[in-house]
């Protein structure tokens, strides 16, 4: 049993991390309509950005804002010049995948011309310590996440529901052809909101680089499970993005403990929930049902 | 991903016409008949890569350019067929090309498994489960490592008369032709298997068949009323795209003679997308431009810049996808199609008045 809790709420720290990447992912769908599958490697470059602020001898915390300033530009960037032009989603799915993959390729290419192919090694930022919770040992990184990530939440929902921005942003999610009808500016929007994600990605990535070293494809596991929290919880809601991070989270990390086919596989959980999801209720648990006209 | 130009036949047909229609056929046969004996060995292996390359993104344009089903999954089929390929050999001792045959059946199975979930998940959300799947393959393989080798890799091995006795040796293409290298010999091999699975693709897709999966594709439900089986044909066309790329695959691992989780990562199944969107998603020769462009590029370009600098293949590659859906989402061919309608409307306009000045329309 004590096994079983240890487990699990490592499980429910990397959950914390997903749901970070998650909510990007959300913001994303919500205000442009697409999954984004360049998250991963946005994160990627912001934490780098970070790293090289911090190996520069800043402190972490000023680094990492710097990282998120700069990955709020990447992001705002990318959307302006690559994913704005390309037009509709779901009319031209085929083109945003292709725009998404470039931009995969592209900034992975950029992060090892920038700064190599060799991983390098991050501090975790709230240490290396535990502390010791019904006998059952906590490492202050994945309570840490925890706190960071709710952090966030409490931010974006001040944002969302009590400024006028959000407002506008909420707009421009639901019709964002009414929204500018009534004079909302809705590129700006959209880009702010790339912006935004790319930047909360920056924090997914930095409590992910001390565990892995931090390399170009620090996100590529970590974002089919960023995908699955969202699959889970509904492509555009943000309370999904949370509770699917934790429930992919813990699945991930005990299921591979007890079923020795998972073993070397943790992703194999995630994979089978994003397809059962899409199967019996693409709606996942906290989303909007789609209904299309024929 | 606008419609393929099936355009009606020029209304008056000169042997001139004929014979700029045949020409770049005999150019191309040329060449390709003399490329072996003109570059060294090295270059020799690395084109029959290129054919592997190509035929996977013949599969993949047949699912993804023609019937609108996007994956970006297909370096996991290509994976099964090089897995299944090696492993049918090794331990089954089945004969090579007999490998080949077996491959394609067993990832036409996993297509159609593949296939079944798609009825329901469609455009982005089909492109990010096939995503996973190419993200959990490598990991596959290390799960099954008893079978695959896992990261020590699979030595592909038969039983081979080696000084007077029967031995495990790595598998070897002999070239049974007293001419020819054992690099040339593969290379005509793999030509030839190359050439029959375009022409039966292209066959494919202008038979009845081919204009159902074109129907599916622009609209279902419209489809459906005319009386096509939808579900069916998206299915079958799942299977047969995979066993394609999985007869890539299998050739893959003939070429290679071992295997490794590495080769399979989410990566190749980009570049097999990246073949199939550069060369002209819906042509049908515009996956094995796209394969030879994207060889060409990381074999023989990308080799000439300093090593500092390669990952820089990576950003050009992503910045070139890009900048094709933004410019030319039709790819080599549909660009080359666009210019040759202006061309072709440009002439007859001069020449001749009146409706017959209706140049074919590209919309690729």
């Amino acid at each position: 049993m004590r096994d079983f809790l240890q487990i699990l709420l490592v499980g429910i720290g990397d959950g914390a991390v997903y749901a970070m990447l998650g909510l990007g992912l959300v913001v994303i769908y919500r205000s442009t309509g697409l999954l984004n599958f360049a998250q991963g490697e946005m994160a990627m470059f912001s934490t780098f950005i970070v790293w090289t602020m911090w190996s520069l001898g800043l402190p972490m915390w000023l680094a990492i804002l710097g990282g998120m300033a700069g990955g709020f530009c990447v992001g705002a960037l990318v959307h302006q010049v690559a994913v704005r032009p390309v037009g509709d989603p779901h009319e031209k799915p085929l083109a945003v995948v292709i725009v998404t993959i470039g931009l995969f390729l592209g900034l992975n290419g950029a992060a090892q011309l920038i700064w190599g192919t060799l991983d390098r090694s991050m501090p975790p930022l709230f240490g290396r310590g535990q502390v010791t919770v019904f006998g059952v040992a906590v490492a202050w990184q994945k309570i840490g996440a925890v706190i960071v990530l709710g952090v966030m939440v409490l931010l974006f929902y001040l944002l969302f529901q009590h400024t006028k921005l959000g407002l506008a942003m909420r707009a421009v999610a639901s019709n964002s052809e009414s929204a500018s009808l009534v004079g909302i500016p809705v590129p700006r929007l959209l880009m702010l909101g790339w912006g935004l994600a790319a930047a909360v990605g920056t924090a997914a990535g930095v409590f992910i680089a001390p565990n892995l070293g931090l390399g170009t494809n620090l996100m590529q596991l970590t974002l089919i499970f960023g995908f699955a929290a969202i699959t889970l919880g509904g492509f555009d809601s943000l309370v999904g993005a949370v509770v699917g991070g934790f429930v992919v989270g813990a699945l991930s990390s005990v299921m591979p403990r007890y079923i020795t086919i998972f073993e070397k596989m943790p992703l194999a959980p995630a994979f089978i929930l994003i397809l059962a999801v899409l199967l019996f209720r693409p709606e996942g648990l906290f989303g909007k049902k789609q209904v299309t006209r024929v | 991903m606008s419609a393929t130009v099936t355009t009606g036949a020029s209304s008056h047909r000169s042997p001139g016409d004929w014979a700029l229609k045949v020409a770049p056929w005999l150019v191309l046969f040329v060449i390709l008949a003399i490329v072996p004996f003109q570059f060294p060995s090295f270059r020799v292996e690395q084109i029959c890569f290129w054919m592997t390359l190509a035929i996977a993104a013949c599969g993949l344009n047949l699912l993804t350019g023609y019937n609108g089903q996007i994956s970006v999954g297909h370096g996991a089929l290509f994976g099964i067929g090089a897995y299944t390929t090696g492993i049918l050999i090794t331990e089954f001792g089945v004969p090579l090309f007999g490998a080949t045959v077996a491959s394609a059946v067993v990832c036409f199975a996993a297509g159609i498994l593949i296939g079944l979930p798609a009825l329901r998940i469609k455009g982005l959300y089909l492109a990010l489960v096939t995503l996973a799947v190419a993200t959990l393959f490598p990991l596959l393989l290390e799960q099954f490592s008893a079978i695959t080798g896992g990261s020590g890799g699979l030595q592909i091995t038969s039983p081979q008369l080696y000084r007077g006795e029967m031995r495990e040796r790595p598998i070897r293409l002999e070239s049974p032709v007293a001419g020819l290298e054992n690099d040339q010999w593969k290379y005509f091999v793999f030509l030839g298997i190359t050439v029959v699975i375009f022409i039966l693709s292209r066959n494919l897709i202008k038979s009845r068949v081919g204009r159902s999966l074109v129907a599916v594709r622009d609209n279902e439900v419209a489809a459906e009323s005319s009386g096509i089986p939808v579900s069916q044909v998206k299915i079958v066309t799942f299977g047969l795209s995979a066993a394609i790329a999985g007869i890539g695959g299998s050739l893959f691992a003939l070429d290679q003679g071992q295997l490794y989780p590495s080769s399979f990562t989410i990566v190749l199944s980009i570049y097999i997308l990246v073949a199939v969107v550069v060369g002209g998603a819906a042509s049908i020769i515009g996956p094995a431009i796209g394969a030879v462009f994207y060889g060409l590029f990381s074999d023989v370009i990308v080799q000439q810049m300093p090593d500092r600098i390669q990952p820089a293949r990576a950003v050009i590659l992503g910045v070139l996808l890009i900048l094709l859906m933004l410019l030319a989402p039709g790819g080599i061919v549909g660009g080359f199609r666009t210019l040759q309608a202006k061309w072709s409307a440009r002439r007859s306009s001069t020449h001749s008045s009146g409706p017959a000045a209706a140049g074919p329309e590209a919309t690729a």
